[in-house]
């Protein structure tokens, strides 16, 4: 009876009925609504966090301006060049300061040299070589001066064979005698030039090279002392008995030079492969196997990345055994830097430590190849990949066992000094930076748009909060006007119920039945709406998601399809129903309580006032 | 026959202010089939006495019985279902339920099944002279009078035999007015009720079968026929 009769009078303020079911269903909507934005969000940035990486790169400034000048033969005069120049050299413990919240620490990293005997698949190359050679005429080394090899030490060159040697260096340049015999270490350069070349001749010449001299130094960035270094001198007049001297015995060892340099591969350690450049910008993309783990790079653990062309060279492949005889360590430069000089592989052009001796290996160790990566040239300069290049954990060296074989040191550039820090925390990082008052070092860092992405999943997170809480507003403004309207407003049949002798109890059931049945369907028409909305709205984001993890996901290429953001599913819009129903009881509830304790007759009185 | 004995009853409440004192130490008795009025200035306590005599309040001092059964110790919503109807002058009939469902209300309350409560709330209707045509229609459709001879139709269906008016025909022409006195001194006289009402109206006051008046919480006896009244030792 109590429920017939309230639906029935229920039914007949049509107006009012449906205004309420419009409003508290809207409210369950965006309640809904929000609630599953809030969801989808908190969840996105959570997984935004998981694919994105901020790294910075760190480089030295030049501390100023110098000029050098070089000797121009044609002109018979200097030529002046500005260029830049470095203070004191920092290294990486300036940013070891208090609230530098590494994930990575910033290491300057060298690249090292691996001699692999099975990689040699040529003749060698004619650029370079040492020989001994003997001028056709007596004559300067500039213009170019014909000289024939009397002896192939090391290269391609045969005894006999003609050459023009050109030194465009040297102001005064030497003289050099027909009939006597030289030996040096030459490098194809430029078209040879002057009387010597026969009109219409296009032919290159060549260049001495350091040949004999050696560039080691300590970890302390010291050139380590070599009295060879003290003549300014790249070739000696060979005499009798020369090749027993020290200088004549270095230029024999100097025959090892080609076999070295086309067995030698650049393998590249590091802490984490984002933090190498031409991985982070997707240059070099993981096509087969995996990337080296966080742990395994914690670890030390003996696994390596390998370039697809030096694997097809070799015949390995993922899962096979690389050994890596690590013989020198290179601060000097990227391994994208040293790779465009020598195009096929890094070019170690000072072969002898300080004590003539070739560089003996420091380190040697099977490595497992866990992932094969291809790498493309985008025209990263120093932060593409390197010719050959294979990637070691760095912890998989023991440190500083390369101390003695440093060949070449240089300041901290972005392309050999990176560090990696908690997403979103960059104005932070700079902020604490800038107060240090350092401003030797230039700070690059990278987040491939992570900082605006969040900001727009923070943006969406907020819109959801506004959801929320104007959903929640809305609730509370609704539901004390209708119960106002429901309940006060039905003073005078609660007094007449109450006079006929119905129970407070029986009263508010009465009353409150056909509102909280009124409430209960807009929730659910409501929720309901509300979680089909958010479906559509997870599709979407799911499209934008898509987009932009395959901007992120650069290390390794095509290894897991894009996600879709997980949808709340239908308990949240249950649950934003439940608890709206609950608020609808309870409100009307307070409403109906307080409205009862009034007496009836007293209630009808000041409705007759 | 006494119906309600009032026993030196006062009754006090708590407004924003201070502390009223609206009835004071009031002895009388109802008897059955006597129409009752009772007059006094507004704030004289009237329809304070009026919500004692329908079980709303509990006295702070005294007694009221009802067939001899003492109002503090009965089950008093009970008390109101059965025993006890209450008009108005506003009517205050059920907005959204048309006459007829207005008068089927208090029968279903008592169990009443649905269909013999429309029967008997037609017989009723028709009893206080509501046209058939008017049943369906919603109290808003229709005139003053027949909303209050609606009332009175859903106050005999109540069952109870006391019927209490608080100034019924305060909203009524004279026509309409003089039509609901005759429906109440009928229902006393011709149906054994025990009508007590409300009124500043003097000409429905002198049709009364007893007068009293209410002065400050105190009641006093202007006129009677054949009741008892005491109570004004205080006086």
């Amino acid at each position: 009876m109590t429920f017939y009769y309230s639906i029935k009078q229920i039914a007949r303020s049509p107006l009012k009925s449906l205004l309420f079911f419009l409003l508290i269903g809207g409210c369950a909507f965006f309640l809904a609504l929000g609630g599953s934005f809030w969801y989808m969000g908190s969840d996105d940035l959570q997984n935004f966090d998981e694919k994105y990486t901020t790294i910075g790169t760190v480089e030295q400034k030049y501390e100023g301006t110098t000029t050098t000048s070089h000797w121009d033969p044609e002109a018979e005069a200097y030529e002046y060049y500005s260029g830049g120049y470095y203070g004191e050299w920092l290294d990486e413990d300036v940013l070891d300061f208090e609230g530098a919240d590494y994930i990575l620490e910033p290491r300057q990293r060298p690249f090292f040299g691996a001699y692999i005997e099975n990689l040699y698949d040529g003749i060698g190359s004619p650029d370079m070589g040492t020989v001994e050679a003997t001028p056709v005429e007596t004559g300067a080394m500039y213009p170019s001066l014909l000289m024939r090899v009397v002896r192939t030490i090391d290269g391609t060159m045969e005894e006999g064979e003609l050459f023009y040697l050109c030194d465009h260096q040297n102001p005064e340049p030497d003289v050099l005698e027909a009939g006597k015999s030289y030996v040096m270490q030459i490098q194809m350069r430029t078209f040879a030039h002057g009387p010597a070349v026969k009109e219409g001749e296009e032919i290159l010449e060549y260049w001495l090279a350091p040949g004999i001299t050696s560039t080691q130094y300590t970890l302390e960035n010291e050139q380590v002392y070599d009295p060879v270094n003290e003549e300014e001198r790249y070739y000696d007049e060979v005499t009798d008995g020369f090749y027993e001297t020290e200088r004549g015995k270095r230029w024999l060892k100097l025959a090892s030079f080609q076999e070295l340099k086309m067995r030698t591969i650049p393998v590249q350690p590091t802490d984490g492969t984002d933090l190498l450049m031409h991985f982070y910008n997707g240059e070099a993309q993981i096509t087969e196997g995996r990337d080296i783990t966080e742990e395994e790079y914690r670890q030390g653990a003996k696994v390596c990345l390998v370039p697809e062309f030096l694997a097809m060279r070799l015949g390995v492949g993922v899962g096979d055994k690389l050994n890596l005889p690590l013989y020198y360590a290179d601060y000097s430069s990227s391994v994208g830097d040293a790779s465009i000089l020598g195009s096929q592989g890094p070019v170690l052009f000072n072969i002898l430590n300080a004590q003539g001796e070739l560089y003996e290996v420091f380190n040697e160790q099977e490595y497992e190849i866990v992932g094969i990566y291809t790498a493309e040239d985008k025209g990263s300069g120093s932060y593409s990949a390197g010719e050959n290049e294979v990637v070691i954990p760095w912890n998989a060296v023991p440190e500083n066992c390369w101390k003695d074989n440093i060949v070449g040191v240089a300041p901290m550039t972005g392309a050999t000094t990176s560090f990696q820090i908690p997403n979103g925390t960059i104005e932070e990082f700079q902020e604490k930076w800038k107060s240090l008052g350092i401003d030797d070092l230039e700070i690059r860092f990278y987040d491939m748009g992570y900082t605006q992405l969040k900001e727009n999943l923070e943006n969406r997170e907020l819109m959801s909060v506004v959801f929320l809480v104007s959903g929640c507003v809305m609730a509370v403004m609704i539901l004390c006007f209708f119960s106002n309207l429901f309940i006060t407003g039905q003073r005078e049949r609660i007094a007449a119920e109450r006079l006929m002798g119905r129970t407070k109890r029986q009263c508010a059931l009465s009353i409150l039945t056909g509102m909280l049945i009124l409430s209960a369907a807009g929730c659910i028409s409501g929720s309901g709406a509300g979680w089909l909305a958010s479906e559509k709205a997870a599709e979407s984001v799911g499209d934008t998601l898509e987009f932009d993890r395959t901007y992120s996901d650069n290390a390794v290429a095509d290894a897991e399809p894009a996600e879709e953001p997980e949808p709340p599913g239908v308990g949240l819009p249950c649950a934003t129903g439940a608890v709206l129903l609950a608020a609808s009881a309870a409100v009307s509830a307070g409403y109906m309580g307080k409205t009862l304790k009034k007496e009836p007759l007293r209630m009808l009185g000041e409705i007759e006032e | 026959m006494e119906r309600i004995k009032v026993e030196s009853v006062s009754y006090s409440y708590q407004n924003k202010y201070q502390t009223v004192e609206a009835v004071k130490e009031v002895t009388c008795t109802f008897e059955t089939g006597k129409m009752y009025v009772i007059t006094g200035e507004s704030g004289s306590g009237k329809s304070t006495f009026l919500s004692l005599l329908a079980g709303l309040d509990i006295p702070k001092n005294g007694t009221i019985t009802v067939d001899g059964e003492d109002l503090s110790r009965i089950d008093r919503d009970a008390y109101r279902r059965e025993k006890v109807a209450v008009i108005y002058q506003a009517f205050h009939l059920f907005p959204l339920l048309t006459a007829l469902e207005n008068v089927m209300y208090p029968l279903e309350i008592q169990g009443v099944a649905r269909k013999e409560a429309r029967e008997r709330a037609e017989e009723y209707l028709k009893e206080v002279g509501i046209d058939e045509k008017k049943f369906g229609k919603y109290p808003r459709m229709m005139s003053g009078g027949e909303q209050q001879r609606t009332a009175v139709a859903r106050a005999m269906a109540s069952g109870g035999r006391i019927l209490l008016a608080d100034e019924p025909t305060g909203n009524l022409d004279t026509e309409n007015e003089e039509k609901i006195v005759e429906l109440l001194i009928s229902l006393a006289h011709d149906r054994d009720f025990t009508v007590i009402m409300v009124t500043h109206n003097r000409q429905i006051a002198e049709r009364a079968d007893v007068r009293l008046v209410m002065k400050d919480g105190r009641m006093q006896v202007l006129s009677e026929r054949d009741v008892s009244i005491t109570g004004l030792a205080g006086q």
